[in-house]
């Protein structure tokens, strides 16, 4: 067999994955594959009315938890100087609390953003809250 | 004092690492032998020094000794002995160090194995292995050193202590499992190396490297698996693989393995696809570099504020560098890279593999496309666009699928041609069973993917018992024998190809369990004691709220009792959210966590979280997920490691 059917195959596998990527790329099936990324700030500054990601520090002391449904909280993101009001209305993990550094999703109207996904920085990562490398939390402290 | 001790035998072994690279690169100037000697000595050296390193830290880990920066950033007094020493990959410098640790074990062996063999390859097979040495050391000499005294001008009574969530066995041996896997590659990759600077294409180094090639895949499979199953056990996220850039990072050596490991056969009984192999080991160790990179630098799941670190760039110009080298080397050897025979057919094994081959590096590319989907959208758009699990599943799903079929496919066609005659003999069984299995699972209401990946794990595990089947009829027919000595005869007198089987059978179950997930099924609701929500056809009852004060954590306990549509008790769960270090009067300092209770069967897990307590209301609020053929995953693992054991067992020498 000539050797060249298989280099016009190998074209062949090369154009249509390019193609199936490339699509999936620009159409992708669920409004939950993709979100833009941006800063506190820009979202502040422009309207941006599709689904967005921030990341960002949780206010110390913001965390309000619904008197009626537990699930439902909200709370103030930090990020750098500016600061955006979320509300969340589904389980929290573990790791959500007062510092912790989160990544919502989800879509922002009227100075609201509403999350649909709240993940905090994992701890499978295996690796001590490395925030700030210089400091240590340590418990005990003789001078 | 020994602290230092640690940091002087870094040096020592980085100064070794240059010392062995300058000696054998003259030996290969000068040719001579005492060189040779004296450049692998240095390279043993060089292990050595590693190994007093590690041991040094894992004794400071053992002792507590908080002058150690690193021991006091990861373990605390309390901390249990098997944690302290697991502290040593739990943190980056830590990690860095075992990573060379494993590394230098498998360079020792490598050399001590070698030392009367493959006299060509040696020199460049040390070079490569003492330069993956070196640029380690450097990382851990100049850019983070474990050794590191604690900077603080107060003497440290204790330290951080390691998280207890991550004081789980699962959690201990995962990292180490996927570093052997990781560092197992650069094995291989240094005698593909090697052979590509020698212009040596004899099938002879292919053979050596093939066990050590699956041993490292072993690893990987492993670590990647253990992986998932503690974040299903663990996370309470109800999943075991999310697409995180992480899990994508050891994902995406694994297929390129994969397909090496697939690809060498060709070369080792055909001689072909010198070029294509050599192109498949540079990858996979430049992408077990790279997963480095990404698990250790942060830079993916450093979106805005995570953590930052001075690693990254030299983390690239090293996969820079390896892919700049070995490719260029590559390039001015083309000519002995050319495979003397050609593919004759497309209905030849040989084609089959090459299919799985492109399949596998597409797959493999598709991932890498995802997982660096942020960062190009960022360089061409201008806006960092994140891809989460839909996006990835919906690339590779037909992918996957078309992976699973030729799984089947191979197996059946014959090397060089396969007449039509043999084509309908061998397609025929598995065909018929895979159309019988279509025509099924539309009847019982399945759809879309769903049918296509059942069907194809009909098809592919018929095949598969056609080729059992096969061989035993033969042997029944020469030799007489009982099944169960005939099986045990084919088995054994061809370890690699049913082992091989073997492993196909453990992937299929475990495509059976990633089905699954199409009909996963989760809710969350609140419940007071007595009261009853429903989820996918299961029925339950909160029946008691209990508190209950452990040692270092307090727990409320939710006790619910499931049962199905027809009122049959299926199972009590217990789900608890537990706070650890709840007498800590910083309540920052306390940890929640929720423990889950899974039931889990072959047919589907009941998976219970407990979210959080209304303690004024006596109410719990719950999330729980129906998760089908979730076990089957688990199972396929295990049978893929016992595969990889029989086609991995050393024959007896004879």
């Amino acid at each position: 067999m000539k050797n060249n059917k298989f280099t016009l195959l190998i074209l062949g596998v090369v154009a249509v994955t390019g193609f199936w990527i490339s699509w999936v790329s620009l159409n992708p099936s669920d409004e939950k594959a993709m979100a833009t990324f941006v800063s506190v700030n820009e979202l502040i500054n422009n309207k941006i009315n599709k689904r967005i990601k921030l990341g960002g520090l949780v206010k110390d002391g913001s965390i309000v938890i619904s008197e009626t449904n537990q699930l439902e909280c909200n709370f103030v993101l930090k990020e750098g100087s500016s600061e955006l009001y979320v509300k969340y209305g589904r389980t929290r993990p573990d790791l959500f609390k007062d510092g912790a550094e989160v990544i919502v999703a989800g879509q922002y109207n009227n100075g609201i953003f509403y999350a649909d996904e709240l993940q905090t920085k994992c701890a499978s990562r295996y690796e001590g809250d490395l925030r700030n490398e210089s400091s240590y939390n340590l418990t005990e402290v003789l001078q | 004092m020994t602290p230092i001790a640690g940091g002087v035998a870094l040096s020592l072994a980085f100064g070794f690492g240059l010392l062995a690279v300058l000696t054998l690169l003259f030996y290969n100037k000068y040719q001579d032998q005492r060189l040779f000697l004296v450049g692998q000595r240095l390279a043993l050296g060089v292990s050595f020094f590693i190994f007093l390193a590690t041991f040094i830290l894992s004794y400071q880990l053992i002792i507590s000794n908080f002058d150690v920066d690193y021991v006091a950033r990861y373990t605390s007094i309390e901390t249990p002995t098997i944690y302290k020493i697991s502290a040593l990959w739990a943190g980056q410098s830590g990690s860095l160090l075992f990573w060379l640790f494993i590394l230098s074990i498998f360079s020792t062996i490598t050399i001590l194995q070698n030392q009367h063999k493959h006299h060509e390859l040696m020199p460049w097979v040390i070079i490569s292995l003492t330069v993956t040495q070196i640029f380690f050391l450097i990382l851990t000499n100049y850019v983070t050193n474990p050794f590191q005294p604690t900077e603080a001008d107060f003497i440290v009574a204790n330290g951080n202590g390691l998280n207890p969530l991550l004081q789980n066995i699962t959690m201990a041996i995962h990292p180490p499992t996927l570093y052997l896997g990781y560092v197992g590659f650069s094995v291989p990759f240094a005698f593909a190396f090697s052979a590509l600077v020698n212009r040596d294409t004899s099938p002879l180094w292919i053979q050596s490297i093939r066990r050590w090639t699956l041993v490292a895949w072993l690893f990987l499979s492993m670590g990647i698996i253990l992986g998932g199953w503690w974040a299903y056990q663990e996370l309470g996220w109800g999943g075991y693989w999310a697409w995180d850039p992480v899990e994508n990072a050891s994902f995406m050596p694994w297929l390129t393995a994969t397909a090496f490991i697939h690809s060498i056969i060709i070369q080792e009984k055909k001689d072909m696809l010198r070029l294509w192999n050599m192109a498949l080991i540079i990858l996979t160790f430049t992408l077990c570099i790279f997963g480095t990179f990404l698990t250790r630098s942060g830079v993916m799941s450093s979106v805005h504020s995570f953590t930052e670190s001075s690693l990254g760039p030299i983390f690239l110009f090293f996969v820079f560098f390896i892919m700049i080298v070995s490719f260029g080397i590559m390039y001015t050897r083309l000519d002995v890279l050319k495979s003397p025979r050609k593919i004759e057919s497309f209905t030849s094994r040989e084609s089959g593999f090459l299919f799985n081959n492109m399949v596998f590096v597409v797959l493999c590319f598709a991932v890498f496309w995802g997982t660096l989907f942020p960062v190009i959208s960022e360089a061409v758009r201008g806006t960092k666009i994140t891809v989460g699990a839909p996006f990835f599943n919906q690339i590779n799903t037909p992918i996957g699928l078309i992976l699973l079929a030729l799984t089947g496919i191979g197996p059946l066609l014959a090397w060089r041609r396969t007449g039509s005659k043999s084509l309908i003999r061998n397609f025929t069984f598995p065909l018929v069973m895979c159309v019988i299995a279509v025509i099924l699972f539309f009847l019982v209401g399945f759809k879309g993917y769903v049918v296509v990946s059942f069907s194809l794990c009909v098809f592919v595990t018929s095949a598969i018992m056609t080729e059992f089947y096969k061989g035993i009829r033969a042997r029944k027919n020469k030799f007489n024998e009982s099944l169960h000595l005939a099986l045990m005869k084919i088995v054994s007198k061809n370890r690699s190809r049913y082992g091989g089987y073997i492993v196909h059978l453990g992937i299929v179950l475990m495509f059976i369990g990633f089905t699954g997930h199409a009909f996963d099924r989760e809710k969350e609701f609140s419940l007071q004691v007595g009261q009853v929500d429903h989820v996918a056809g299961y029925e339950f009852e909160l029946l008691k709220l209990t508190e209950s004060e452990r040692p270092n954590h307090y727990a409320w306990i939710s006790e619910l009792k499931v049962t199905d549509h027809q009122g049959t008790f299926i199972t009590n769960l217990y789900p608890e959210k537990r706070v650890y270090f709840h007498r800590n009067p910083d309540i920052n300092r306390r940890q929640p966590h929720s423990e889950l209770d899974i039931y889990s069967t072959l047919n589907k897990d009941i998976y219970s979280i407990f979210s959080s307590i209304d303690n004024d209301n006596k109410t719990a609020f719950l999330k729980i997920m129906v998760n089908p053929l979730v076990r089957w995953v688990w199972v396929g693992g295990y049978i893929l490691v016992f595969g990889t054991l029989i086609a991995l067992w050393p024959r007896k020498e004879k």
